[in-house]
């Protein structure tokens, strides 16, 4: 039979001194801090069944706590009667039985099977090796595992045992195994769940060796297990020869290997376990001081306790207050043992049916008190929280124990009573400060000091840390962000209006899509709108192009004058934006100023002359756009090539364009504007017009191309929105941008599942938004993009994701105009958050997760988001989140 | 396959052996023998009251040992420290923020943290020329470090650094305006201005003197200059062998800084070089391989997915020019790690202080065959070939400890990067510190990660690092219970020997740690 054990910690320090070789018979030093923590004050455990004799150093710490003293009794000549709680560790043995079978009836079925006959819910955790090193663990083929298993990553199971039968307290788990399996080895390891505690072999794994095993593993059974192996013998002792003969070296097992004569076979296999299973027990112990009816200069002490079995008490007494250990005069009582003149141990008597130990004893009325520890067993004593029991002996009639309470700052050798009671140790203080000297009394004042102490440092560890922030927060210098913005020159408390950002509140809604033309009556249609879109909660609606248009959509205008268009005549325009601004919403002209359509062609033919109140001509138009042969200068930026472009350089045309802007503030009262291809001219003579024309809110179209490798975005597309920023400082930050970065980053995050994207490599926002937040307008989806052109369409599905990300971000979000029908609620709740938490512009993102599946921000501190599959939960802690919207792969939290 | 299940069977193994048994009689009344417990007891006594001993340091079970390891490994505590912020001492030779430094210093005191890291920049030291050294703030700090009881960890580092914005020293810029070349330049030209590049290590390039020298002048100062410290206050100099205080190249973009997390670009262009390059490709036989680095190595932060030279399946990191060019590549970090050390381990070796550098974590991309970060930071380290072995065997030959970021780093890959360099330290016998790579967040795990690398066997761990964020109240709480977290567990250890033959403490504690490993596996 072997022997197991339970606790491999238990090993790593053997007590190397023997007790009788002490230098002083003092009782034992016990420093179990902190007893409020379970997993300390529990010893309890399984430690290794090896006979109590054996000469292992297995001291369990047992503690004792005292209990509220009863009330006293009437007798007159009882002095004081206090009760201790004792814990201390019951040792139950039992077995576990390790077998290996072939199945009855089976030829090449085997079966193993691991039982355990100690009451507990047992988990046998199992692996198993596919080569010749043993050690390795590795997942069992499914099918050899038994019904009710969990498996633990890829290299174990974790099987229960179960009950034999009803009410039994053996259990056990099967395994079965197929005799061809290139299973080596299967290792394991038990569980007791209840307590959580690991069952090892000796340290290590359990070992069952299919088909013999490596020539160590060999003599170490035979040795352990002599008395087993008959048991089994006829069974294996063939094959076990056989295995021997073979070559030590033992071949690779293959895994696919048909030949199974080239494998050794299965080996039965049977061996058992000692157990000990330690289960934390508490019991009582009271100690009554009484004078002596017999003699008049004598109090006697009665010690009582439920503890069974032998119990020794390891005791002295002091004389006065410093508590040193003294042996008191003799006679001692009966089974008293005298220990170098410093302390006895008394072997209590035994109550009646195993009930208990009591004793007795006479102590003289200069005896101050009672010092003690208890030994159960040669390696077990209980001690009180660390400390002696301490009965302290009044001879005053009173009964009342006097406690005389330690100054703080006294010296060291200051005696004082100490108090029985538990110690009120703080669950946060740092216990464990050792005392390494010697003296006994003074270990205790100072593990009594070292409390307070730890108090005020923690306190003192605080402060300091509360200094420190403080300062290095005044001192840290303000990364200013990369490009030269300054973006706090305007702090949206103060709620300075600039063109760029309106209030720095706003929330845009794209009031058409590319189909609106059709019923030709739009103004009507949308103006019906209006109440809904200012109770959704949008300050700024852009409206479509107003003028006449070679294109029924209204892009590609003829004469600027002229407002009649598919939308609806000027009358309803300006009726419309009456309208619009009745419920407080912001209106903007959608202007297109890059491009314009002749009316009538040159005479070479080429269509280059303008109608309508500005009848421009060629020289209008940029030289560099070989289709309409302008006259004018080269292009200040990119063309566009269905129509021609109109030359800004040219004063007159900029002189122009803002009377035309000034006139449809004036005339239709537009708010503000939305430049369409922006691209095309430099954004300084945007400046020019915005000036002109003094809008409430602009912004800008540039829309062109994020950096792809191969087909792939990059993850850095830096050079993309730089080019955007680029434009919005042209205009010297009076218009801000449609953020196309953010959009074309979300298309890769969505569709590609690949969330980590939303980080820049300064933990920012990857987009316009993450560098200059207050000029970037954030949208997902635009007439071009989406709606029936589908240019770029955000990706299906996922649109509510692309919105919880830009209507809790910073930024002025915009709201595509079939989105606000599709997801009227999804959004209504998350521009209400946006509102609610007062999230603008220039909010500042703190990201918490960019990963493969899950991106989580918090915005201002105020608001915290996540979108995408994976998990993410706002921190617990002192502020309180809320659920405020959710969605598919998308939820927001509001701190309250 | 090995299982982290192992490892509180190991303690066990061990200790079962009659070997640890006969340690424990040969001391008796500690159940341990080695120094550092002893060490342990003794600070404890001279600690007595401050929680302040035990603190710092941390039980160490070998959890992650292999089980079929045979060696007995003492248990030892971990020095814990905490980097102090990388603008302490500021360009213009002064201490940035000195109260809140001198607050933090005694908080971590009291804590128990064992020491701090100071991070020493060149520019800083030698603003103007090769002959003068400036160490007064230096100086300053390290007697503050001093007067709160606290050991040092200077590290000596001779890159610069974007955050806070301190590159080379002015008048090597100024060298390097005369003679680009000098420092790192990647395929597009553009110059990495914070480090010089290895090619140049034995070149008179500065003013007329070899960077080799001038690095070995400032060791000697520096050895001079805080002779009173070594031992004491001082112990352990980390000296920077490459970029960002690491062995390796700057193969990020020169306008970022560590924190970047892509593939990076290889650094061979600047003309010295490419003229190396030129002459080992000349003794293959291959002249045409030295004429550049890959032509089709990916962007900065390009996916290597798409590249031609990282791809897993037929990428050309895996031909014979490959071979020969990585080979060549981290061949050149090596001899320019082996140049520094050699120097380091020549003017400090006689000191009673422990010298370590810094190995990358670059564990971004370590699940493509190719391991395409590590290769262009110099570590030709592939799915077919360990890169770390060669790197090990150097820092053994100087008895150097590796000191590896990323302790904090959650995900497979860290953890088998993570494993992959332990292992290649463990074969070659050097010593293992660990860092983390950024403060831990609210909500993350990250602390479980360190706490869990520290078990594992760490000499000491340096956390990374102190200022404003570190002591905030979104932070500090987290920092400070992990520390007692740490130190709870060893307080068992700790506690395991005391009495005088009366009793062993079962040590729930450090059992139930063990139990929690186990359920976590």
């Amino acid at each position: 039979m072997s022997i197991v054990r339970w606790k491999p910690l238990i090993h790593q320090l053997p007590l190397v001194r023997n007790p009788s070789l002490s230098l002083r018979e003092q009782p034992k030093r016990y420093i179990r801090c902190c007893p409020k923590n379970p997993s300390l004050s529990s010893s309890a455990g399984f430690v290794l069944g090896s006979k109590p004799d054996s000469g292992r150093n297995l001291r369990p710490i047992v503690e004792a706590k005292a209990a509220q003293s009863p009330p006293l009794s009437q007798e007159t000549d009882l002095i004081s009667s206090e009760q201790f709680t004792v814990n201390r560790i019951k040792k139950t043995y039992g077995k576990v039985s390790v077998k290996l079978e072939r199945r009855c009836g089976y030829e090449a079925r085997w079966m193993l099977e691991v039982s355990c006959d100690l009451v507990g819910k047992w988990i046998l955790h199992w692996g198993v090796s596919y080569c010749d090193n043993q050690a390795e663990w590795d997942q069992p083929p499914p099918e050899m595992i038994p019904p009710g298993s969990t498996v633990i990553k890829d290299y174990a199971i974790e099987s229960p045992l179960n009950a034999r039968s009803e009410g039994q307290s053996e259990s056990a788990v099967q395994i079965e195994i197929d005799g061809d399996t290139p299973i080596g080895a299967i290792n394991f390891v038990l569980k007791e769940e209840e307590t959580g505690r690991w069952y090892h072999n000796k340290g290590r794994d359990f070992r069952v060796p299919l088909r013999g095993s490596s020539e160590d593993e060999i003599t170490l059974s035979m040795k352990q297990s002599v008395s087993i192996w008959p048991e089994a013998f006829d069974q294996i002792s063939n094959m076990l020869r056989k295995h021997e003969e073979s070559d030590p070296a033992p071949a690779p097992i293959l895994e696919d290997n048909s030949d199974t004569s080239s494998k050794k076979p299965i080996i039965a296999f049977h061996e058992d376990y000692t157990v000990i299973k330690e289960e934390p027990v508490q019991n009582s112990m009271t100690v009554t001081v009484r004078k002596s009816d017999k003699s008049s200069d004598k109090n006697i002490v009665d010690v009582d306790t439920d503890i069974p079995g032998h119990v020794v008490l390891h005791w002295g007494v002091y004389m006065n207050e410093s508590k040193n250990w003294h042996v008191p005069p003799p006679p001692y009582p009966p089974a008293t043992k005298v220990l170098r003149k410093s302390a006895l141990q008394t072997l209590l008597e035994k109550k009646s049916l195993g009930l208990g130990n009591r004793g007795s004893f006479a102590l003289n009325k200069e005896v101050k008190g009672l010092v003690f520890v208890l030994k159960l067993d040669e390696y077990t004593w209980v001690n009180n929280m660390g400390k002696d029991f301490v009965v302290p002996i009044e001879n005053s009639t009173s009964g009342h124990e006097e406690k005389i309470e330690e100054k703080p700052g006294t010296v060291s050798s200051t005696d004082k009573s100490v108090d029985t009671g538990a110690a009120p140790y703080t669950e946060n203080l740092i216990s464990g400060i050792r005392n390494l000297v010697d003296d006994i009394s003074s270990h205790k004042n100072k593990a009594q000091k070292t409390n307070e102490e730890q108090d005020n440092i923690l306190h003192e560890i605080e402060k300091l840390v509360v200094e420190a922030y403080r300062i290095f927060k005044n001192s840290s210098v303000v990364e200013k962000p990369d490009k030269s913005v300054d973006d706090t020159s305007t702090t949206p408390t103060q709620l300075v209006v600039s063109s760029g950002t309106g209030n720095g509140h706003e929330i845009l809604c794209q009031g058409f899509n590319w189909e609106s033309h059709k019923s030709g009556r739009w103004y009507h249609e949308l103006g019906e709108k209006a109440k809904l879109l200012a109770e959704l909660g949008f300050s700024i609606v852009w409206l479509p192009p107003p003028t006449e248009s070679v294109s029924p959509e209204g892009y590609m205008p003829t004469d600027l004058y002229n407002l009649n268009s598919k939308y609806g005549n000027i009358e309803e325009l300006k009726d419309i934006v009456h309208k619009f601004r009745e419920v407080g919403i912001k209106v903007l002209g959608d202007v297109v100023l890059n491009h314009r359509c002749a009316t009538s062609c040159s005479e070479n033919g080429i269509w280059n002359i303008f109608g309508g109140r500005l009848n421009w001509d060629a020289r209008a138009i940029v030289a560099d756009d070989p289709h309409f042969q302008g006259k004018g200068n080269k292009s200040s930026g990119d063309n566009f090539h269905a129509a021609p472009n109109i030359d800004h350089s040219q004063e007159f045309v900029r002189t122009d364009i803002k009377e035309w802007l000034c006139y449809l503030r004036k005339e239709v009262g537009y708010d503000g504007w939305r430049l369409d291809f922006v691209r095309g001219f430099w954004g300084g003579y945007v400046k020019d017009y915005l000036e002109a024309s003094q809008p409430y809110f602009a912004v800008g179209e540039y829309w062109d191309s994020l950096s792809y490798t191969y087909g792939e975005m990059d993850y850095n597309q830096n050079a993309h929105r730089q080019r955007i920023i680029d434009w919005i400082n042209a205009t010297n930050g009076t218009a801000g941008a449609f953020d196309v970065t953010t959009k074309g980053i979300l298309h890769s995050v969505l569709e590609r599942c690949e969330y980590w994207r939303l980080s820049d490599e300064k933990a920012k926002p990857p987009g316009v938004l993450g560098w200059w937040p207050s000029r970037a307008v954030t949208f997902i989806e635009n007439h071009d993009t989406g709606s029936t052109q589908g240019h770029w369409r955000f990706p299906a599905g996922k649109e509510m994701q692309g919105y919880a990300y830009i209507l809790t971000h910073p930024g002025t979000p915009s709201v595509f105009f079939d989105h606000v029908f599709c997801f009227q609620e999804e959004i209504r709740r998350l521009i209400s958050l946006r509102l609610r938490k007062k999230i603008h512009c220039r909010s500042t993102v703190k990201i918490l997760k960019a990963e493969k599946d899950v991106y989580a921000a918090e915005i201002d501190g105020k608001v915290a988001m996540k979108i995408g599959p994976g998990f993410y939960e706002p921190e617990r802690g002192p502020k309180n989140w809320t659920v405020a919207a959710e969605g598919a792969d998308y939820k927001v939290w509001e701190a309250s | 396959m090995e299982v982290s299940l192992s490892g509180p069977k190991v303690i066990v193994t061990k200790l079962k052996d009659s070997k640890v048994k006969r340690l424990g009689f040969s001391a008796p009344g500690f159940g341990y023998s080695g120094s550092n417990f002893v060490d342990l007891r003794r600070k404890c006594r001279v600690n007595w009251v401050g929680l302040k001993a035990i603190r710092a340091q941390v039980a160490v079970e070998k959890n992650n040992a292999p089980f079929r390891k045979e060696k007995v490994q003492s248990q030892t505590p971990v020095e814990l420290l905490v980097g102090l912020p990388l603008d302490t001492v500021s360009k213009s030779n002064t201490i940035n923020h000195e109260k809140a430094i001198s607050a933090g210093l005694r908080a971590l005191k009291l804590l128990g943290a064992y020491g701090v890291e100071l991070p020493v920049f060149w520019a800083v030291v030698q603003p103007n020329s090769p002959h003068e050294f400036d160490w007064s703030a230096y100086l300053a700090v390290a007697d503050m470090a001093r007067c709160a009881g606290l050991r040092l960890r200077v590290s000596l580092n001779l890159n610069g650094c974007h955050r806070p914005n301190v590159m080379l020293p002015g008048w090597v810029l100024q060298a390097a305006e005369t003679d680009p070349d000098i420092l790192f330049k990647d395929k597009s030209g553009a110059l990495h201005k914070d480090c010089l590049s290895f090619a140049v290590d034995e070149l008179p390039v500065l003013q007329g003197r070899k960077p080799v020298d001038v690095f070995e002048s400032l060791f000697r100062s520096f050895s001079s200059t805080f002779k009173d410290y070594f031992g004491s206050t001082i112990t352990e100099i980390t000296v920077s062998l490459g970029a960002n205080g690491e062995l390796r190249y700057p193969s990020f973009p020169p306008t970022t800084d560590s924190e970047f997390t892509s593939v990076g670009e290889f650094q061979c262009y600047d003309k010295y070089t490419l003229s190396q390059l030129k002459q080992a490709a000349e003794s293959a036989g291959n002249p045409l391989w030295g004429l550049g680095g890959p032509h089709d190595a990916s962007k900065y932060d390009e996916s290597p997915n798409n590249s031609n030279f990282f791809k897993d399946h037929g990428g050309s990191w895996n031909t014979p020019y490959g071979n020969f060019f990585l080979s060549w590549y981290s061949q050149q970090l090596l001899h320019h790690g082996d140049r520094l050390l050699s120097i380091a381990s020549n003017v400090f070796g006689d000191l009673p202080v422990q010298l370590s550098a810094k190995v990358p974590l670059l564990h971004h991309w370590h699940e493509m065959s190719s391991r395409p970060a590590e290769l262009t930071a110099g570590f030709y380290n592939s799915a077919e070939r360990d890169g770390y072995d060669a790197v090990t065997e150097m820092f053994a030959k100087y008895n150097c400890m590796m000191i590896i970021p990323g302790m904090d780093e959650l995900g497979s890959n860290p953890e088998s990067l993570l494993h992959q360099i332990k292992q290649a330290c463990e074969k070659h016998g050097v010593q293992v510190s660990g860092e983390n790579s950024a403060l831990v967040k609210q909500g993350t795990d990250n602390f479980g990660k360190i706490k869990e690398n520290v078990q594992a066997g760490l000499k000491t761990f340096t956390y990374q690092r102190m200022g404003a964020d570190f002591f905030s109240p979104e932070h500090w709480p987290l920092f400070r219970e992990f520390v007692r977290g740490m130190e709870r567990s060893q307080l068992d250890a700790d506690d395991l020997p005391e009495g005088n033959g009366g009793g062993v403490s079962l040590s729930a504690d450090s059992e139930a740690g063990n139990n929690r490993e186990m359920q976590a596996a």
